[in-house]
């Protein structure tokens, strides 16, 4: 995990990151920014959703999941990228070919095509999907998966972003309200309103005080703030001393990438990296996501009958009778049981 | 130093007979003692010990945190519960009154009902509470709830009949890696003439299965719940002239036993169905249509059903008396399908 920042330190003078975060939020930033226009450009070739036309990725998303402590081993912190996806859940380990199958419904998505939404659910690599960004449903199970951390006196704790939108719904303060009174470790960050999203007037900072709980603020300060300010909050969410809520202020449409440009320049200023070592990241990065591009066409799409996948563990839904086998005219209905007494 | 546990879950062991509430009581302890992953959450379960006193000594024993007092917020809690058994934990949400379950009727249909489908893997929850009227508890603390889940793919649904299915199929519900909805009608909980002695040993009831209450040729009675003692008193009016009636106790709604009815129907000819619930879009719809698919050819009358009438649940005793369906209401439709 990276370190934290000092209290009440002016932006940019926080402890440095450690390299191998560094390299990290780099290749996470590279990443999203070109699995952003990607996803564009296929909405726009009718690929994908036209509504996806203009998706858009918030920078500060993916650093913000990494100062969490992602694993593989199903024993890391867990992770909702809400409307922020796919940012946090690269973090947590989720490819470009993975989310563009989702996106695309693919037989291979790894929702298997039966979940639509920007997420699907991982619980091994930490990752929690679901359909709305701002129904306040994910506050409520995050809490729960808290819960279970703190029950079980692991160090883990459960990051959750949600639309800003969320703060109207009742289902939010729910969750909230039991992961402060239960003192759950929680980290909630609140996204920025989406175009035609209802932003409401809530003062987050009123709002964490209503409920005993901590606030912070993000805006366009170096990504070592960010990141920094995000640990903070695991930390004292795992140490016992409840929720945090992080506002991300709304960010100029044009200048989004900004923010990790500079951290790059610093990145090559200080000479943590050479001009060589930044660019074999950015390709490494491109690469992943034009790898992903190449091989969405060539990806199956679902079988049909793939939807009748079971409900309950071991039961499947019986298909249509009217679809089973090509019914032969005057064949009685296979729900019929062969016996009839009195048939014909 | 856990407390002792309290005589109400350790009647069994005592060889002592015990009430429906009791075999809750029993169900719940011996789960927590077994499986450390199970843990209650519910609205003044801890420190007071449920409206009901199911879970009375509990938080003593177990601690705060597998025994959570939460806010009044069934979404929420409900919602927890589902995080928690993400992550490989057994919630048992307690709803106070299973009126209260509307609330998480979001969180139980959109979210946990769908997860295993989703491919976000299964959901060991259950979810259980009181239902039922008879007490007098008026419109909001008197409804059975079963119908406004039994159409979501993704859930169980139980609603036992007397305290040995109670305490084994709660057992197999906390086991079972589903989303599973446990009815208890609270004029069983206390009700002197359902006390039994259960086994000592650990046993379960398997989901999904029906039993028969009481064999019989004439007619075919499906029912559940409270409506299964209703239906044994009116087969032992019946079998005094001489009409046997063979009564089956669903104890599963979903999935439903449906085998078990086909056969019991395949034997009399005749089916009525049963239910304290309202009678539009309760389960004898469902059920009429299903041997209508199945058994057809069988049928020597028409399915009749006898349920509560089409409103609110009523809260003074005559209008409540009028609205649940009784005894004689059963005598008479049986009378009147043996005649058909």
């Amino acid at each position: 995990m990276p370190p934290e920042p000092a209290a009440h330190a002016p932006p940019g003078e926080f402890a440095r990151l450690g390299p191998e975060v560094a390299r990290d939020l780099l290749y996470l930033g590279f990443q999203a920014r070109s699995l952003e226009s990607c996803v564009r450009e296929l909405a726009r070739s009718d690929v994908l959703d036209a509504a996806l036309a203009d998706f858009r990725l918030d920078p500060r998303s993916a650093v913000v999941a990494r100062a969490m402590r992602s694993t593989t081993g199903g024993m890391g912190d867990l992770c909702h990228p809400g409307p922020l996806s796919p940012g946090p859940a690269l973090a947590f380990g989720a490819t470009p070919l993975e989310f563009l199958r989702h996106l695309a419904g693919k037989g291979t998505s790894p929702a298997s095509a039966r979940e639509g939404g920007l997420s699907w659910t991982d619980v091994r690599r930490g990752m929690i999907g679901w359909g709305s960004p701002r129904s306040g449903t994910a506050t409520q199970v995050l809490a729960g998966a808290a819960l279970a951390f703190r029950q079980r006196g692991e160090d883990r704790a459960a990051l959750v972003v949600e639309g800003r939108a969320a703060l109207e719904s009742g289902a939010w303060h729910e969750g909230i309200n039991l992961a402060g009174a239960v003192r759950a470790p929680l980290v909630v960050v609140l996204a920025p309103p989406e175009d035609g999203d209802r932003f409401g007037d809530a003062d987050v900072e009123a709002v964490a005080l209503s409920y005993g709980i901590t606030s912070a603020r993000l805006d366009t300060e170096p990504l070592e703030h960010h990141c920094g300010t995000a640990a903070a909050a695991r930390r004292r969410a795992v140490a016992g001393e409840g929720p945090t809520l992080i506002e991300l202020l709304p960010l100029d449409a044009g200048d989004r990438w900004a923010m990790h440009d500079a951290f790059a320049a610093r990145a090559v200023a200080t000479e943590d990296l050479s001009e060589r070592d930044l660019d074999a990241i950015r390709r490494a990065a491109a690469a992943g996501v034009e790898h992903a591009v190449g091989r969405l066409e060539r990806e199956p799409e679902p079988a049909a009958r793939d939807a009748l996948a079971p409900v309950c563990t071991g039961a499947s839904p019986p298909p249509p009778w009217t679809r089973r086998d090509p019914p032969a005219p005057d064949t009685p209905a296979p729900d019929q049981p062969a016996e009839q007494p009195h048939a014909g | 130093m856990p407390a002792e546990a309290p005589a109400h879950v350790t009647r069994t062991r005592s060889g002592d007979p015990v009430t429906f509430l009791e075999a809750i009581s029993e169900a719940l302890w011996e789960e927590m003692e077994r499986d450390e992953r199970v843990f209650l959450l519910g609205e003044d379960i801890g420190a007071y010990g449920g409206a009901f006193k199911v879970t009375r000594g509990f938080l003593e024993r177990f601690g705060p945190t597998r025994v959570i007092d939460t806010p009044i917020s069934e979404g929420g809690f409900t919602g927890a519960a589902a995080g928690a058994a993400h992550m490989g934990l057994r919630p048992v949400v307690e709803m106070q009154f299973m009126d209260f379950i509307s609330p998480a009727y979001d969180v139980l249909t959109n979210y946990i009902a769908t997860s295993l489908y989703r491919g976000a893997g299964p959901m060991p929850l259950v979810v259980r509470g009181p239902v039922g009227g008879g007490n007098r508890g008026g419109p909001f603390h008197s409804q059975n709830v079963e119908m406004a889940f039994f159409h979501t793919p993704g859930l169980k649904i139980v609603y036992p009949s007397n305290p040995r299915d109670a305490k084994g199929l709660l057992k197999s519900a906390i086991r079972d890696d589903n989303p599973v909805i446990f009815e208890e009608h609270k004029g069983l909980y206390r009700a002197p003439h359902c006390r039994e002695v259960l086994p000592a040993e650990d046993y379960v009831v398997p989901l999904g299965s029906a039993r028969t209450a009481l064999e019989g040729e004439d007619l075919t009675v499906v029912t559940y719940g409270l409506m299964v003692h209703r239906s044994l008193e009116a087969a032992a009016e019946l079998a005094r002239d001489g009409i046997r009636a063979e009564v089956i106790d669903l104890r599963t709604l979903l999935p439903l036993d449906e085998e078990a009815i086909a056969d019991s129907l395949k034997k009399t000819g005749k089916l009525l169905i049963v239910h304290e619930d309202t009678r539009t879009g309760g389960i004898a719809g469902e059920i009429a249509i299903r041997m209508n698919e199945q058994a057809f050819e069988w049928l020597d009358g028409p399915i009749l059903r006898v349920t509560a009438i089409d409103s609110p649940v009523p809260f003074s005793a005559e209008l409540e008396d009028y609205f649940l369906p009784g005894v004689q209401d059963v005598v008479t439709a049986a009378r009147y399908l043996v005649r058909y």
